[in-house]
């Protein structure tokens, strides 16, 4: 089936009243997670995967696909409103958002936010459907030397680009390799690292690490944010649209924003933080008005939105061709996906095309309800924002236990939660990048087999990984992702560190503000 | 992080975990039918890789120390304010706190039941860190344990288990 037929074919799919209802809830849900301070896309899709076990898995995958876009969508209204990103990605848009609103085009900055987010997302959408299937063929030819090579890529550059220190980002993927190995070997069936647990022969439950790593451990910034009290949200006031000279600005800006950031996601590992950075970066460097940067330039807000909404898109290209995930979130759709039983990969397209081209054309059908949803309805959904912290961590604790434990009815799962979500929480303080240990988690299984595969296949002689081209080249670029990482040492950009300063400056201007009030 | 000790004893920790790994995989019974390598090889590449981390970081870590010593400009780092110590000190005691609360909980779960206990842990929480609102926190608890239940076992057809209240 090509491109154009299967995007017609899944909107089929995507248009049948529950496939709508459905992908409806998914990119609500989606908005409303990302109004809430400290859960991400990965939270979010965790704690629900759940609530999706009886359905068909279709539907399920289009609601949970859909809470991601959705937590992307929204995270900009956070960042505008409160000065604080709804998810990591949206940190680029705190330092025009903010300002923005203070200087009271609060809902201008929120009209453009929305229409930059969604240009990107029918773009990438667009973008998706074409680039995926022409690489899905390709990949039909890889062997499992290819995948060892490819599945090592994708890991080296996660460890390399994510969080502030290669070794951090290393240790945080092996750590999710070594989980990868506990359970029974499938084939020699021996027991490895299940220290006597029979609850760990069948290998560690993906839902239990995530449910701990992400929402638990987030509860632990929760009762900071309830016991620091920082919280000071800009209101939303005047016309919901934006002038003709601001479309102007931010138009280009959203274009390009857009193809930095599908580039960005196709790039396994580079994240959605990564994107919004190097659009806001290309922004600032090719403006006329490089001083407006920081203090309220409409550019950098429409610039990072749409290459964090393109990004989303650029991920699914390896999710769905590769078998591979880009980012965090993506790599938790992955577990759902395998939970389903349904191996993301070339064979998807082929195997399963009503499942593929229906979640590629109900994000067609969600970035649509998305804008009808976010513009008439930001002055509603921002009252999430005033939701107690304190009743937050209640619910998502709540949520979280009663979603482990439906899994396999084992108190044990809820207990191994609470571990991960003490080791998340250790993994904050100690500034360990999360997302890798899910990659290392997820592809650990996938890598061992391919290589155990390809030294079986080679009379164990390791040349093997070297005499295909493919391979040989993913090596080299996994090598040369590693090496630049050393090189550049680390630093995060400029602009990054501007907007993590702006965020704890204009947090304590607001803090005394809010004493002084108060006196 | 401000101070470099974190990571030295994050590295040494890691090198420790790392060795434990490779303790356990040495340990493993080997079967190899058809398969060269054996269910020993990869684990050991994994340890490997734990251990070549921890001493990067140490690395990273003495050259960033380096790097700052070296600096003409010494970055000063503020003295903490005792009132911001106590608050760092009762943010960790109310953590634990928490983690006691909800392991219990767990321990609690299957023998007295999904809807008493979550009651009570929620009841429990939300007196802490919603004080004063006594009805919203009664009416959160109740409301939120009685609609979880019915989209579980009625929706999903996933009964959590009942505890006392099947006697």
């Amino acid at each position: 089936m090509d491109s154009l037929h299967g995007i017609l074919h899944g909107l089929a799919i995507a248009s049948t009243p529950t496939h709508l209802l459905y992908t409806l809830i998914g990119v609500f849900i989606g908005t409303m997670i990302s109004h809430l301070p400290g859960i991400g896309p990965s939270a979010g899709i965790a704690l629900l995967i759940p609530v999706t076990f009886g359905m068909d898995p279709i539907t399920a995958l289009m609601m949970l696909t859909g809470i991601y876009y959705g937590c992307m969508y929204g995270g900009a209204v956070t960042a505008i409103l409160l000065n604080t990103p709804g998810d990591a990605a949206a940190v680029m848009t705190v330092l025009d958002g903010y300002p923005l609103a203070r200087k009271g085009r609060a809902a201008a900055t929120l009209a453009i936010a929305a229409v930059s987010s969604f240009i990107a997302g029918m773009i990438g959408v667009t973008a998706l459907s074409f680039v995926a299937v022409p690489l899905a063929a390709v990949a039909l030819h890889f062997g499992p030397t290819e995948y060892f090579a490819l599945i090592l890529f994708a890991l080296t550059t996660v460890s390399a680009l994510t969080g502030n220190s290669l070794a951090k980002g290393m240790i945080a993927t092996l750590i999710g390799l070594a989980l990868a190995t506990i359970g029974i070997d499938l084939q020699s069936g021996v027991p490895r690292f299940t220290m006597g647990f029979t609850e760990l022969q069948d290998r560690v439950n993906f839902l239990v690490v995530v449910v701990g790593l992400f929402a638990i451990s987030e509860v632990s910034r929760m009762v900071e944010g309830t016991m620091g009290g920082t919280l000071h949200t800009v209101k939303v006031t005047g016309k919901l649209w934006f002038t003709r000279a601001e479309w102007k600005r931010a138009r280009p800006a959203a274009l390009r924003g857009t193809v930095v950031g599908f580039l960005c996601g196709a790039a396994p590992g580079l994240g959605g933080t990564l994107a919004a950075m190097l659009s806001y970066v290309l922004e600032k460097k090719i403006s006329k008005h490089p001083e407006e940067f920081g203090h309220g330039a409409i550019e950098g807000v429409a610039a990072p939105e749409a290459a964090t909404n393109a990004d989303s898109c650029g991920a699914f290209v390896h999710l769905l061709a590769l078998g591979v995930p880009g980012s965090g979130a993506t790599a938790v759709l992955m577990g759902a996906f395998i939970m389903y039983g349904i191996q993301p990969g070339p064979m998807l397209f082929s195997s399963q095309p009503d499942l593929v081209w229906g979640l590629i054309a109900s994000m067609y059908v969600g970035n649509i309800m998305l804008l009808v949803l976010n513009l008439p309805l930001v002055g509603l959904l921002s009252r999430i924002l005033y939701v107690p912290p304190g009743v937050l961590l209640c619910v998502v604790l709540g949520i979280a236990t009663a979603g482990v434990y439906s899994f396999n009815n084992d108190v044990f799962d809820l207990y191994m939660a609470l571990g991960f979500g003490v080791i998340g929480y250790a993994f904050r303080k100690l500034d360990i990048p999360k997302a890798p240990l899910l990659f290392g988690l997820i592809l650990g299984h996938t890598l061992e087999q391919s290589f155990r595969q390809a030294l079986t296949l080679s009379n164990s002689d390791p040349r093997v990984f070297l005499q295909s081209p493919i391979a040989a080249g993913l090596l080299v670029c996994s090598a040369i992702s590693v090496i630049a990482s050393v090189w550049t040492n680390r630093k995060p950009s400029k602009a990054f560190q501007e907007a993590e300063a702006r965020i704890e400056e204009t947090k304590h201007v607001d803090a005394e503000r809010l004493v002084e009030d108060a006196r | 992080m401000n101070t470099k000790k974190p990571d030295v004893w994050l590295a040494l920790c890691v090198i420790a975990g790392a060795l434990v790994y490779l303790y356990s995989d040495l340990h493993m019974p080997v079967m190899r039918s058809g398969d060269p390598l054996g269910p020993r090889a990869f684990p050991a590449l994994i340890g490997g890789g734990l251990l070549f981390a921890g001493a990067l970081l140490l690395v990273e870590t003495y050259r960033k120390a380096r790097a700052q010593a070296a600096s003409r400009v010494q970055t000063e780092v503020a003295p903490r304010a005792p009132a911001e110590i106590r608050k760092g000190r009762h943010q960790t005691v109310v953590l634990l706190a928490m983690v006691v609360w909800t392991a219990l909980y767990y321990t609690a779960f299957e023998p007295v039941g999904y809807l008493v206990s979550t009651a009570v842990f929620l009841g429990g929480l939300l007196s802490y860190f919603h004080r004063g609102h006594y009805r919203t926190n009664l009416l959160v608890a109740l409301g939120f344990v009685v609609i979880v239940d019915l989209v579980f076992s009625r929706l999903l057809n996933v009964p959590l288990p009942a505890g006392i209240l099947s006697l």
